[in-house]
């Protein structure tokens, strides 16, 4: 996404996306999957144009799925579920904070280019030199 | 002499209190309040209990969680007693200055009440790195909790043991207040007890015990000294009540203090997460010190009435004006939220069809009362919104004009309830009760030992290693199969191979799940539990395990301790978080076991049923690390690193419980897993997990 200097605080335009578990038997499924993470290589990440950025995304949805349906997009960049941040996290890490089992929702806290561009458009005419 | 002034002390504390009885009796009396008055008497015999079995109990989690209870006890009798002489002040302040009614009747609007749920508390701490990383001193343990005070309702949140391997302290609970005015004030209060096992009398062995006070260090010396002598952290925590109202029982046992608090309000109520101010008392000296980062995170979510229930409900005429005079249209119609619904019969409502339609009545809306109509003599109520930038007017009527009256008095209070409540009134925010706790879900067995070990979270590490290792040793001797023992039965060689294995008569430690001992629930954190210091044994591997963040449930994602001695894979670069011995010092761990093992090999159990199947020469580890520290029961899936990665691809990859032991039991999987081990280690991968 943005460049991100460690160290410094980190500003994003997100989105709030609640997401009620389904219950699959003894599991609790979100419908999607994850990639990324501060163990994993960010230059495979087809997501991001920025190859340094070692976020969690969302890779996969399934249709139909809880994410899905609470507004979840592949190649969203998760910056924080239920109060935890995302930014600097383990690949392991995010997926446990995703997937305790005594919580039936989750509140992620997701960016995306569009949200950016959306608001770089809504401010355009006030950005005049 | 001395004796005799502290029965008399004491004799006199209860004197006064049975004083104060009588005093808080007579105030409920005259206020014929007897609603107060149940309730103090609950709290006291609550209170009582919680003392008795202070007293009574010697386990230390059970005498925390008793002093945790007459903690809260004594708080929630003070805010009754408080409420009841505000009540009695309140009164006779009536009397003495009664006004005049003839002015008119001061009607000051109430806002309406609300729900308020506090929820996902977490409070980070802030270890100094030496600590953290490098583990030094001793493992400084506080069992923690918070109490919540809103308006006359205290609730306190489960017991957390909280020591140097957190990073934060999370309380899972959910906490709702159903009676909050938009001016509510809600009290955070975080208590904390030193937990130290040491300083419990009697409760540990002689061996170690001198062992442990001949080698006090200074700051271990002060802090024990701080816990025997009241000080300056005195345990006075009853907010200094005076001798009117009751003194809290001096109880032996664990006491807390109050560490740190926060009030929260109106504006820090928020649909998302939110980071909060703490104030903290007390300082490094105390006993019950921790060092908290200075604020908590947490949900805190209101609904008030006006979004939930009905405000106004009742027969109405409705038409858009402009439209032809004769377009009224009879509906029923409920004020709720920030909306008019307008049914076409009142049936509709319980039977939850759509309404026909719906005006929105929001802080945008105006509402006023229009000319009287001069066919029906009744004033009209005309609502005006706002839509894309036309403004849209409906107009409503009644069949009298009390109604009439009645609909703007409620439109009025409408309106005053959402000015009051502010952010809370723009959309309805969620309040999810946690789904009552189910059990621990039964392990299916396994072909696998692992997956049936259960390790009791004893803090006596030696105890945990020898029974895994004395098991591994009795299934290897059983098998046969190795001429030579494991290189790592060298640490106990000073043992006859006979004493290890001797099986001893299996105690009924065996379980598919967690929870042995039933008081504790498997998902309450307990005592940490140490890895142990086999790092040695295995040439650079690592041990980790993993750390959970809160609160999870026994089962998390396990890495073998060393796939192959030869391997100089460090683990843990994948796996979460923090590879490091969370214990006293190597040297230290193992001469313990050392001892023990001297010791007659008298604790080395087969606490286990061994099982025909598992063993597997490429491993001839027990992979036995054991739990993370989060966990109270060990349930030991070590095949569940592998299997987690197997079954990331497929559905619902956290429930490691249905692993299948497989990994273990043929040599293919084991390889296959292997290279999954190795595939997820791998830096150069970008892995992809399902949720």
């Amino acid at each position: 996404m943005s460049n991100y200097i460690p160290g410094q605080p980190l500003t994003a335009v997100v989105e709030r996306i609640e997401i009620l578990k389904l219950r699959q038997g003894d599991n609790l499924i979100l419908g999607f999957s994850i990639g990324g993470g501060i163990d994993q290589d960010p230059g495979q990440n087809p997501f991001t144009n920025d190859k340094t950025d070692k976020g969690i995304y969302v890779t996969r949805i399934t249709e139909k799925g809880p994410a899905e349906v609470a507004g979840l997009r592949e190649g969203d960049k998760i910056m924080q579920v239920n109060g935890w941040d995302m930014t600097m996290v383990t690949h392991d890490q995010a997926r446990k904070r995703l997937t305790k089992k005594n919580q039936d929702v989750v509140r992620l806290l997701v960016t995306r280019r569009s949200l950016e561009e959306a608001v770089k458009h809504s401010m355009g005419p006030c950005l005049k030199p | 002499m001395p004796v005799d002034t502290f029965a008399n002390m004491e004799e006199k504390l209860w004197i006064l209190e049975d004083l104060n009885m009588m005093y808080i009796r007579q105030i409920a009396l005259s206020l014929q309040d007897s609603d107060i008055q149940k309730k103090i008497d609950h709290e006291i015999r609550m209170r009582d209990g919680a003392c008795k079995l202070l007293a009574a109990c010697s386990q230390k989690d059970q005498t925390l969680e008793a002093a945790k209870s007459l903690q809260t006890c004594s708080t929630r009798i003070m805010a009754y007693m408080s409420e009841l002489q505000r009540m009695k002040e309140a009164q006779v302040m009536q009397k003495v200055t009664r006004r005049s009614s003839d002015a008119g009747p001061m009607e000051d609007r109430l806002p309406c009440k609300g729900k308020v749920a506090i929820s996902d508390l977490r409070i980070p701490l802030m270890w100094k790195d030496t600590e953290y990383f490098k583990n030094k001193g001793e493992l400084h343990r506080c069992a923690v909790f918070c109490l919540l005070q809103l308006g006359g309702e205290i609730f306190d949140t489960d017991m957390v043991i909280v020591d140097r391997t957190l990073t934060d302290i999370c309380f899972d609970n959910t906490i709702v207040f159903n009676e909050a005015s938009p001016g509510f004030d809600l009290r955070v209060e975080l208590y904390s007890c030193c937990s130290e096992d040491d300083y419990s009398a009697g409760s540990t062995p002689r061996k170690l015990a001198s062992k442990l006070s001949s080698s006090l260090g200074r700051s271990a010396g002060k802090k024990l000294r701080a816990a025997m002598e009241p000080g300056p952290c005195s345990p006075v925590s009853n907010g200094g009540a005076g001798p009117l109202l009751l003194p809290v029982p001096s109880v032996p046992g664990p006491k807390y203090h109050l560490l740190a608090h926060t009030s929260l309000s109106l504006l820090h109520v928020q649909d998302s997460f939110r980071t909060h101010d703490l104030t903290i008392s007390g300082n490094e000296e105390c006993s019950y010190w921790l060092p908290l980062y200075g604020s908590v995170c947490c949900r805190l979510a209101a609904q008030p009435h006006c979004m939930t229930q009905q405000m106004m409900s009742g027969c109405l005429k409705v038409k858009q004006l402009g439209g032809d005079p004769q377009s009224w249209k009879k509906v029923y119609a409920v004020l709720k939220g920030t909306s008019l619904f307008c049914y076409h019969q009142q049936e509709d409502v319980e039977a939850n069809v759509e309404p026909a339609f719906t005006i929105a009545v929001n802080k945008e809306t105006r509402i006023r009362a229009s000319e009287k109509d001069p066919q029906s003599k009744v004033q009209n109520i005309g609502i005006s919104n706002q839509y894309g930038g036309e403004e849209v007017t409906h107009s409503l009527t009644t069949d009298s004009r009390e109604d009439t009256h009645r609909w703007m008095e409620a439109f009025w209070q409408h309106f005053y309830d959402m000015s009051q409540w502010k952010q809370c009134c723009d959309d309805l925010m969620k309040i999810e009760l946690p789904s009552p706790r189910k059990p621990a879900p039964v392990t299916p067995k396994q072909g696998s030992l692992y997956h049936e070990m259960v390790i009791e979270s004893s803090n006596d590490l030696g105890t945990t290693v020898s029974d895994i290792l004395a098991r591994r040793m009795q299934e290897l001797e059983l098998r046969s199969h190795l001429g030579t023992s494991p290189t790592w039965m060298s640490v106990f060689e000073e043992n006859s191979p006979k004493s290890t294995v001797r099986p001893r008569p299996c105690t009924p430690r065996l379980s598919g799940h967690s929870p042995c001992t039933p008081h504790r629930p498997p998902r309450s954190p307990l005592s940490p539990h140490r890895c142990p210091p086999l790092s040695l044994l295995s040439s650079d591997a690592s041990l980790t395990s993993d750390s959970d963040s809160h609160g999870s449930t026994s089962p998390c994602s396990h890495r073998h301790g060393w796939p192959e001695p030869s391997s100089n894979l460090p683990l843990g670069s994948s796996s979460p978080c923090r590879p490091r011995p969370r214990t006293l010092s190597l040297d230290a761990k193992l001469s313990t076991l050392r001892g023990r093992a001297y010791g007659g090999g008298g604790t080395l159990q087969c606490s286990c049923q061994p099982h025909p199947s598992s063993l597997l020469t490429p491993f001839p580890v027990a992979s036995c690390s054991p739990r993370s520290q989060r966990s109270a029961q060990a349930t030991l899936s070590c095949s569940s690193s592998t299997s987690s990665n197997s079954s990331s691809n497929s559905e619902g990859s956290h429930s490691l419980e249905s692993s299948e032991g497989a990994p273990f039991s043929r040599p293919s999987p084991a390889r296959r897993s292997l290279r999954n081990l190795k595939a997820r280690l791998d830096p150069r991968n970008w892995l992809q997990s399902q949720v």
